[in-house]
């Protein structure tokens, strides 16, 4: 529905809101108690969200929220409950309930890395195969840190790259390419506040520092009413809270970056605080390296290069009812350069966060959680060549508040009604250029606002044991200057257990998206920008079906999942060849606009008890996009349907991780995807130019994406040996890791290239040149904790 | 100069810091290597490149695409035959006639008969074709000329070797009009490349005096060229195409670009050079 929505809406969505909280619930047979609690870590007393409580004799079981707490309607009587986290050791209790009753849960930490994942219970894969909500994953810091990494930098995004339905941008990149979605519709969220550039190093790591992350979770489809305003996935990172009952330190020293943590109580029994902080040393060593070569003529200085990220979190209990959670990130990549000869660049960029969000309980019942954030990010570039200056900058920001409300009526509901809204501020281009005598000077600042809005029901519905449904319905608009637009975004998800270790799921979802990235790069660049929906550029809006089973095997030790997914989208946004995207005030008309569309399968298989687990996840998917004649252009690949670069036939991971003895834990992972959709030109002509220069010869490109990269292979492999206690550090370990193992060359792009005569410098032929980046890397990362 | 800027930042921006990041991975790992690659069928056409420019007999180079990875000896069509269309409607044929231009040291393979006189405003139009049905059309008409206001230099403190000078080329910008423009400066000799070049529109400051500097790069007593073109829009967008183009082979960042001609049925340019050029000894 663009622009306004009508009274007839209004009335629509009212309704559904009654509907939501008059639906009919079954009788019940026998009596009911609810069981409920919080669950958290022993020693440190942070919650656990996502931790499973169980009865596994009934099928029956709840996810801890972010709060850790949770609540399961029982029957009266003697239970086994079953209490799970990845990364502790699973706790059953048996539970006389004869009343609603209160029990709360410490779970012990496995002690050291290497059990964190073995120690998994059968839990969570019971969950997963109860819950209606598919097409999610679930990944733990802790569970990041035990598998090899690039230069040993965990990186929490990367390694949701290693699961089905998610592709990467390249070799060591962290985008996240979702069922056939670019990176630039993924919702990338830290403690429900908005990240728009999640990407140190023109994306070969993110910005998540894997010591104050506790898990994200990653939906690629079925998304649940609370989320909106991207197309193709949810990425919602969780930061961690502090240890609520004692001061510690923790921290590692890794190739490129070291980290270190501080946590503690801020009041004994009432909140905690945690700050962590990074920072890569690159330019420590090229800095020297440029002192060494000072004065030399033909040197050329190497650009001074480093990033660091800062994230703090604390909590705080106002009362019994209350808490205040704040949370923080600030993150800068920085890049000099001064050559000889006068020329000075500098050129930063970054995200600052905050989140503050009040959690208050009503009862047993009825939760509410209201938060305020603020995100920005933002580029600098700082120019001065000779006598002549000049200051480029480009950000956006936005406040918003949301407000999140969680009700209970029974067992069978589950109902959550939402509203938020965001001010949005967009800096596409401020320019400021003169020179030092003031003869010259001139600036440009092209500022768009923007506000967006969204209101939301949803209810999990459960009627029988065998059928649960998941619905809900998001409204959501948007406004930038006179223009308005606005959908309704219906989801809805079910589950049917055929039979108590076999579920079939299915969901279906809308998206809109308003605002857009202006790229044509194909990577993630610091100097892309936001632009809002407005004038020709309308929202962008997909819709997606799946459908799946899951299948516990191995009693309870083993889950198959397989999911078929349909997406389509319109008003997919593409650039006009040579497109001017760079201080535009008429960007506008540099859009092009398209479909596009995606399916596929995935086939996932997970084990996480034992000595041995891991996941073993191949995919088989088709993306492809479609931008017609238009604005004067014959469209993209002269309109014809194309592969965008991040499409993928075949994309087969295998996650193993082996518990050898306490101490030792070897893990490994192995990759195999089809080549890379890319360009190359298939012919060439010979430009002379008008006066001077060379004679040229230029490619021509009459298709896009028509040619493929060699497959792309890799196997990881790494060791995590946990150090014994001393003094001074009760706990460390040190993690080595071979990236690329056999070191594969993989191709990152291919290009033509002219083979001369050396001594006439005669072109005599061209040739293709494949490219790779990373060879064999092995690396070590010293971790600690005191 | 603000035009000359956001060149610059462009380049560094959108070219150079990727691609630094490129080389310097390139350059720690040096991982490259030979590929044999198959590409698609590929039919060669005609490649055009007109200059006409007042007081100079016409003279185009005609030749013909090739399959990127074929042999590099540029093919050379002996069966087209060109036609220049005047103002006034005659019709002339350029005869071929292969041969270099003395003063740019390009090569041409038609030639007209006769010194043309453009004026701003007038139209001509080009038709080539060749035995085998291909045929390449295109019209162009000149632009207005914008005169070179000044050129001035200015030297920085050093001494010796080390002393140089930046130069600053001044124009006004007409205001009712989008206009484009490409500034060279070429030392010693117009058929060397130059040795600053850019290529601007004034999308930012339409109606403005227009200032674009060099750095500190000319020493004392060189001669320089100082050329200042005045574009229509299909030239400049040719000329920014082929650049992309240029760029985009090699760089993983890059987008790849089609070419922009401003003739049909085949690729390349056909222009009526407006420019102005001023010589001077930077002392």
């Amino acid at each position: 529905m663009d622009r306004q929505g009508s009274m007839g809406f209004r009335f629509l969505v009212a309704g559904f809101l009654i509907l939501l909280t008059v639906l009919p619930t079954t009788a019940w047979a026998q009596v009911q108690r609810v069981l409920s609690g919080v669950v958290r870590a022993s020693g440190t007393s942070e919650a656990l969200p996502g931790a499973t409580v169980a009865v596994p004799e009934l099928g029956l079981g709840a996810t801890a929220d972010e709060q850790g707490a949770y609540s399961l309607r029982l029957p009266e009587g003697r239970h086994q409950v079953v209490v799970s986290f990845i990364g502790y050791d699973t706790q059953t209790l048996t539970v006389n309930l004869t009343r609603n009753q209160r029990q709360s849960f410490q779970l012990v930490s496995a002690g050291n890395q290497l059990q964190e994942v073995v120690v998994e219970g059968r839990g969570s894969l019971e969950q997963k195969l109860q819950t209606t909500q598919m097409s999610v994953e679930r990944l733990t810091a802790k569970e990041a840190k035990l598998l090899p990494a690039l230069f040993g930098e965990v990186d929490i995004l990367k390694t949701l790259q290693l699961k089905p339905g998610v592709q990467n941008g390249g070799e060591g990149t962290s985008g996240l390419f979702v069922r056939g979605g670019s990176a630039d519709q993924n919702l990338v969220l830290l403690d429900d506040a908005l990240v728009y550039n999640p990407s140190h190093l023109f994306g070969l790591f993110s910005v998540f520092n894997p010591d104050a992350v506790q898990s994200v979770d990653l939906y690629k489809g079925g998304f649940p009413a609370q989320y909106g305003g991207r197309l193709s996935s949810v990425v919602d990172v969780k930061l961690r809270p502090g240890n609520p009952d004692k001061f510690t330190t923790s921290g590692g020293i890794g190739l490129i970056s070291s980290r270190l943590t501080v946590e503690g109580p801020i009041k004994k029994g009432k909140g905690a605080f945690l700050v962590s902080g990074r920072r890569t040393y690159f330019d420590v060593f090229t800095r020297q390296i440029n002192k060494l070569n000072e004065g030399q003529d033909d040197y050329n200085p190497i650009p001074d290069y480093y990033f660091y990220d800062l994230n703090a979190k604390a909590n705080y209990k106002l009362g019994e009812k209350d808490e205040l959670f704040l949370s923080g990130y600030l993150g800068h990549d920085v890049f000099g350069f001064n050559s000889q000869n006068g020329f000075n660049f500098d050129f930063s960029w970054g995200n600052a966060v905050g989140a503050l969000r009040w959690n208050h309980t009503f009862n047993k019942r009825l939760f509410l959680n209201t938060t305020a954030s603020l995100t920005r990010y933002e580029y600098r570039i700082s120019n001065r060549l000779d006598q002549f200056a000049f200051n480029l900058s480009s950000d956006i920001r936005d406040l918003t508040l949301r407000s999140d409300l969680d009700y209970l009526p029974n067992d069978q509901h589950a109902l959550k009604f939402g509203v938020t809204a965001t001010a949005h501020r967009f800096g596409t281009g401020r320019l400021q250029a003169g020179s030092q005598d003031g003869r010259l000077s001139l600036g440009s600042d092209i500022t768009y606002s923007g506000a967006e809005a969204a209101l939301y029901a949803s209810d999990t519905y459960k009627p029988t044991e065998k059928w649960q449904l998941e619905y809900g319905l998001r409204l959501s608009g948007f406004r930038s200057g006179a223009d308005q637009y606005g959908g309704l975004e219906p989801r809805a998800a079910v589950r049917y257990s055929l039979t108590p270790t076999v579920s079939l799921k299915s969901s279906y979802a809308l998206m809109y998206q308003y605002v857009h990235l202006v790229t044509n790069s194909g990577a993630s660049l610091p100097t892309d920008i936001w632009y809002p929906s407005r004038g020709s550029v309308k929202p962008q809006r997909s819709q997606q079906v799946a459908a799946g089973i899951s299948w516990l095997l191995g009693d309870g030790r083993y889950l198959i999942t397989n999911e078929a997914y349909y997406k389509w989208a319109q008003r997919q946004i593409d650039f006009k060849d040579g497109a001017q995207l760079f201080v535009n005030p008429d960007l506008d008309s540099e859009f092009l606009f398209g479909k596009g569309w995606a399916y596929g399968n995935e086939i996932y298989l997970e084990k996480k008890q034992g000595r041995t687990t891991g996941w073993v996840g191949y995919t088989l998917s088709w993306t492809k996009r479609q931008f017609p004649a238009q604005r004067g252009t014959t469209g993209i690949n002269n309109g014809n349907p194309f592969y965008p670069t991040y499409d993928r036939r075949h994309n087969l991971t295998v996650v193993v991780l082996h518990s050898l003895s306490e101490r030792v834990q070897l893990t490994g992972s192995f990759v195999y995807t089809s080549g890379q959709a890319t360009t190359l030109p298939l012919g060439r002509f010979v430009f002379q130019d008008v006066y001077g220069g060379d004679v040229a010869a230029v490619p021509i490109y009459p298709q896009r994406n028509t040619y493929r990269l060699a497959p792309y292979h890799r196997l990881d492999i790494g060791v995590v040996w946990k150090l014994r206690p001393n003094r001074w550090v009760p706990e460390s370990d040190l993690t080595f890791s071979v990236y690329n193992a056999y070191n594969r060359r993989n191709p990152y792009f291919v290009y033509f290239d002219q083979v001369k005569d050396k001594q006439t410098d005669e072109v005599l032929s061209y040739r293709a040149r494949q490219v790779s980046l990373f060879p064999v890397i092995p690396s070590v990362t010293y971790n600690f904790k005191f | 100069m603000q035009s000359s800027l956001i060149t610059r930042i462009s380049n560094a921006v959108f070219g150079s810091l990727p691609g630094l990041l490129a080389l310097w991975l390139l350059s720690s790992c040096g991982l490259q290597q030979d590929i044999d690659v198959v590409l698609p069928d590929y039919p060669p056409q005609l490649v055009v490149e007109a200059y006409l420019e007042s007081g100079q007999i016409p003279r185009i180079a005609v030749s013909e695409s090739a399959p990127y990875l074929s042999s590099p000896n540029p093919q050379v069509p002996t069966d087209v035959k060109a036609y220049l269309t005047l103002p006034n409607g005659q019709r002339q044929e350029l005869r071929f006639d292969p041969g270099i231009d003395n003063v740019t040291g390009k090569v041409y393979t038609h030639i007209g008969q006769r010194r043309i006189s453009p004026t701003p405003g007038q139209t001509f139009r080009l038709e080539v074709m060749d035995t085998q049905g291909r045929r390449v059309t295109g019209q162009a008409t000149m632009p207005a000329l914008v005169p070179i206001d000044t050129v001035e230099w200015k030297f920085n403190d050093k001494q010796g070797e080390f002393r140089k000078a930046y130069v600053l080329t001044r124009f006004r910008d007409p205001a009712p009009t989008t206009d484009y423009y490409r500034l060279q400066i070429h030392r010693d000799s117009i058929s060397r490349d130059p040795e600053v070049e850019y290529t601007v529109e004034d999308r930012l400051n339409n109606g403005a005096e227009y200032s674009l500097g060099t750095s500190y790069e000319f020493a004392p007593n060189d001669t320089i060229f100082v050329t200042l073109y005045h574009l229509d829009q299909p030239y400049f967008r040719f000329l920014q195409s082929v650049q992309d183009a240029r760029n985009a082979n090699g760089n993983p960042f890059g987008q790849p670009s089609a070419i922009k001609s401003t003739v049909e049925g085949g690729v390349g340019v056909f222009t009526v050079l407006s420019y102005q050029r001023r010589m001077v000894i930077v002392k």
